[in-house]
């Protein structure tokens, strides 16, 4: 497996430079001058004309390419063509809110909706049953904006628990990660229940209860371990759109993160921030599946893959 | 129990190696900053009293700063955070007037020409060195040096030579007389040129001014910290230990700060939510007129806005009272001119009172008797979508079948200025906004009215051409006597209100909402926060 892991891993390299080739071209495709942009309303055309210069704008797309792959291969992300800070140091500074997020939102909705999907699926069309689909269903319907802000309402506005938002403690983090992680509880819940249901059904969880071992042996042994398969796969996937930032829970509760640096940077045509955040995603997307790849072969040692 | 653990040390393996894969961004070390307290504005949280025990006040914006260097800085926040630190040799007030402020006075030669300003003395920048006239030279200096290529290189275009003959004295000689000088000698904040040497670029994340705060700390889309100036020259100022913007960009998250006291001040206040928290306990909003002017600019090259009598019927047509009352929930004030009242030379017009009958008319006379098909173009913010859906609405009432093309701001702006010449151009109207970044009417009328303007050049998107217009700019921007100025510019006001290139809609409010206790934050025409006279009582 190590050799398998490695041999991924070094793919990674020519796929991240078509990646790069497309995140290239696909912004400097879209219409809009980022000169015109920064230079504001009022400014002169040989304003623009001279941002245009400083930023190397006004030469040819392969030579800009190869200017940006020299830089990207040197370790230089470059400066923000609107704020002129370096790239690393804007990234630096949005990483964390974001993995915070991540994680924290993550974590509850995993163990959760976990609970929520054994449950219902040991309690089949009994009343915990109807409960966990209630809450499931309700957790994936409400809109995340809508949610965000009554949570708002209630627990900082009325009870004064918790701030409205910012990263200034722990705290501001409760609501957001509620907020962030209910859909995907209740998507971990419905997966986790079916794929529940249908191990459930086979022929060596009969064989287990027959032999005489404890239902809990048999539930969390047999049937959960072998159901996980499908809750990694969602679970690596919802990880992996997270780690790019929620714009809807940046914005509703103010979290200076990638997300909303994205879409900021979008708005101004800040090529340069465009291209790391893509790149930077693309990379964590590749390493995540690889990671839901290898625990495919730990949940089931069938599952091997050879080099 | 064990295959339990193993779920478990799976989950905790999969969250590792994720902050491994994810510190490309170098973020384990140095990113938690972002996260720790550094909370300089005391934890107010759920304090919905009206009472405030200490001096540290937090202000809630609803976008980020860009930069902090006084000389580079286009957007208005960073105006605004530019100048709690920095300070020009004049400055505005709370009407856009220009008042000195590093300058205790001026005088204008009679040819215009030479401007000299007598410093005030015994003013330090934030690091200790002192200011005087060769630091004036110096910032000059930096701004015109075509190297750095800043904002407010164009506005010093003219300055031909700067001269100190002593450190309270610097000689200003344009190569021409300009009106608006001034202004933009006001837009010039004076950075420390010892900063300016140790830091270089740098000086934009780290600001050394005179003004009444300094910088504590600025965490990229997260907060700006300024704290008091202790040294500062005027006496009795600032009266607060310190001030935290937030950038807020949610409205309903902004005014839930106001509501729980995490934010003593918000800017903008939606308009919508206003009714909502009016006369509520603790809490006050303030509305003043801004310089923001709204409006739909008609292609006066094309077919049929090349006829006078179509463009006056279109401003017949539309209600601008029901506009204001619909689009602006009631908080705004009708454009009776080509400037806002607090722009510099404004002078009122009147007619264009919504009239059907007239406008029908008009268009009758112009040979549209059953009106025409058009497009109007605007922004894809709800608002704007909004203000097109009325104009649409209103001037279906005539016959004109508008078309609404709402797009996002980089494309749009793709769309105008690429046409190269008038005759390229597709544009026919535009439902848009402008506001003179310096409070002059030149910003407010060179570039919209004047030929020399036409995109890709400037934002004449009516394609405005009126040779004495033209000379009248020219005449206003060389004239040395306010007086003198002033009627010229009633001239151009009152020729562009005739011809209507514009369908005038209205003038923007800025409409802030703040605590009870809170006095002396003001949010000035041109939507600048400023917070010289902060005070908590």
């Amino acid at each position: 497996m190590g050799r398998y892991a490695l041999q991924r891993l070094l793919g990674v390299i020519p796929l991240l430079f078509v990646v790069s080739v497309l995140v290239f071209m696909f912004i400097h495709l879209i219409p809009g001058d980022p000169a015109r942009l920064i230079a504001g309303k009022d400014a002169t055309l040989e304003e623009i004309q001279g941002i245009q210069e400083q930023l190397g704008l006004n030469l040819p797309l392969w030579k800009q390419y190869i200017n940006y792959m020299g830089d990207l291969l040197s370790g230089n992300l470059g400066n923000s063509i609107r704020s002129g800070m370096p790239v690393t140091d804007m990234l630096e500074s949005r990483v964390m809110p974001t993995l915070w997020l991540t994680f924290l939102s993550m974590g509850w909705a995993l163990v959760i909706g976990l609970l929520i999907g054994v449950i219902s699926a040991v309690y089949r069309n009994k009343w915990p049953d109807y409960a966990g689909t209630l809450t499931a269903i309700s957790g994936m319907s409400i809109p995340g904006f809508w949610l965000g802000l009554v949570l708002i309402q209630i627990f900082s506005v009325e009870l004064g628990w918790f701030p409205t938002g910012g990263v200034d403690s722990w705290k501001s983090y409760i609501l957001p990660s509620i907020t962030l992680g209910a859909g995907i509880m209740s998507m971990l819940a419905r997966y986790s229940r079916s794929s529940m249901l249908e191990t459930m059904r086979e022929d060596y969880i009969r064989t287990g209860r027959a032999k005489g071992l404890r239902e809990y042996v048999v539930i969390g042994r047999h049937a959960l371990r072998n159901s996980l398969i499908q809750v990694v796969t969602v679970a690596g996937l919802q990880f992996g759109f997270l780690l790019g930032g929620s714009v809807m829970v940046e914005t509703v509760f103010s979290i200076p993160g990638l997300g909303r640096l994205l879409v900021d940077s979008i708005l101004f045509r800040d090529y340069t921030v465009i291209q790391a955040l893509l790149l930077m995603f693309a990379t964590q997307f590749i390493l995540i599946n690889l990671i839901v790849d290898l625990l495919y072969g730990v949940l089931n040692p069938k599952i091997r893959y050879s080099s | 129990m064990k295959a339990k653990g193993k779920v478990w040390s799976m989950f905790m393996l999969l969250l590792i190696t994720v902050v491994v894969a994810a510190g490309c961004g170098k973020a384990d070390n140095n990113g938690g900053t972002s996260n720790t307290g550094g909370n300089a504005a005391g934890n107010t949280e759920g304090t919905s009293t009206a009472t405030k025990d200490n001096k540290d006040i937090v202000i809630a914006i609803n976008a980020n700063f860009i930069t902090l260097d006084p000389h580079n800085a286009s957007d208005t926040h960073s105006i605004s955070g530019g100048r709690t630190m920095y300070e020009g040799l004049m400055g505005f007030d709370e009407n856009m007037q220009i008042t000195p402020v590093l300058a205790a006075s001026h005088t204008i030669s009679e040819d215009g020409l030479v401007y000299t300003f007598t410093l005030q003395e015994n003013v330090k920048f934030h690091d200790g060195t002192d200011f005087n006239a060769e630091a004036v030279k110096v910032n000059i200096a930096r701004i015109q040096d075509e190297k750095n290529n800043l904002r407010l290189r164009k506005s010093f275009a003219k300055v031909a030579k700067v001269e100190t003959p002593d450190a309270k004295t610097v000689v200003f000689t344009l190569s021409e007389p300009y009106n608006a000088f001034l202004n933009k000698v006001a837009m010039a904040g004076m950075i420390s040129p010892k900063a300016l040497q140790e830091s270089g670029a740098d000086i934009a994340k780290k600001p050394v001014g005179t003004g009444p705060f300094k910088l504590k700390e600025w965490v990229q889309g997260d907060r700006l910290v300024v704290v008091k100036n202790e040294n500062y020259w005027q006496q009795g100022l600032p009266k607060v230990d310190s001030v935290t913007f937030k950038p807020v960009p949610e409205n309903g998250s902004r005014i839930a700060m106001l509501k729980t006291g995490e934010a003593d001040f918000i800017y903008p206040m939606p308009t919508e939510q206003v009714s909502e928290v009016e006369g509520q306990e603790g809490i006050a909003i303030e509305t003043i007129d801004s310089t923001i002017v709204r409006y739909v600019t008609l292609n006066t090259m094309k077919k049929p806005y090349d006829d006078v009598k179509v463009r006056q019927a279109i401003n017949y047509a539309i209600n601008k009272e029901a506009y204001i009352k619909v689009v602006k929930s009631g908080l705004g004030a009708k454009l009776d001119s080509t400037m806002s009242s607090k722009t510099q030379y404004y002078s009122q017009q009147t007619g264009y009172d919504y009239d059907v009958a007239k406008a029908k008319a008009l268009l009758a006379e112009a040979g549209y008797p059953d009106g025409f098909e058009a497009e109007i173009w605007g922004e894809n913010d709800s608002e704007t979508i909004k203000g097109m859906q009325f104009i649409q609405q209103q001037l279906a009432l005539v016959g004109i079948k508008l078309e609404v093309k709402s797009m996002e701001g980089g494309t749009l702006s793709d769309q105008i200025n690429s046409a190269k010449t008038p005759e390229e151009a597709k544009i026919q109207m535009w439902y848009v906004s402008w506001s003179p970044s310096s409070g002059d009417a030149d910003g407010a009328t060179r570039g919209l009215f004047s030929s020399e303007m036409f995109p890709p050049a400037g934002s004449n998107t009516a394609y405005y051409k009126n040779d004495n217009v033209d000379k009248w700019i020219a005449d206003a921007n060389k004239s040395i006597d306010p007086e003198e100025a002033k009627g010229i510019y009633a001239n151009i006001q009152k020729t562009i209100w005739e011809e209507a290139p514009w369908a005038f809609m209205g003038v923007d409010q800025i409409i802030s909402g703040k605590r009870t206790y809170l006095e002396g934050v003001k949010v000035y025409p041109d939507g600048s926060i400023n917070i010289l006279n902060a005070e908590v009582k």
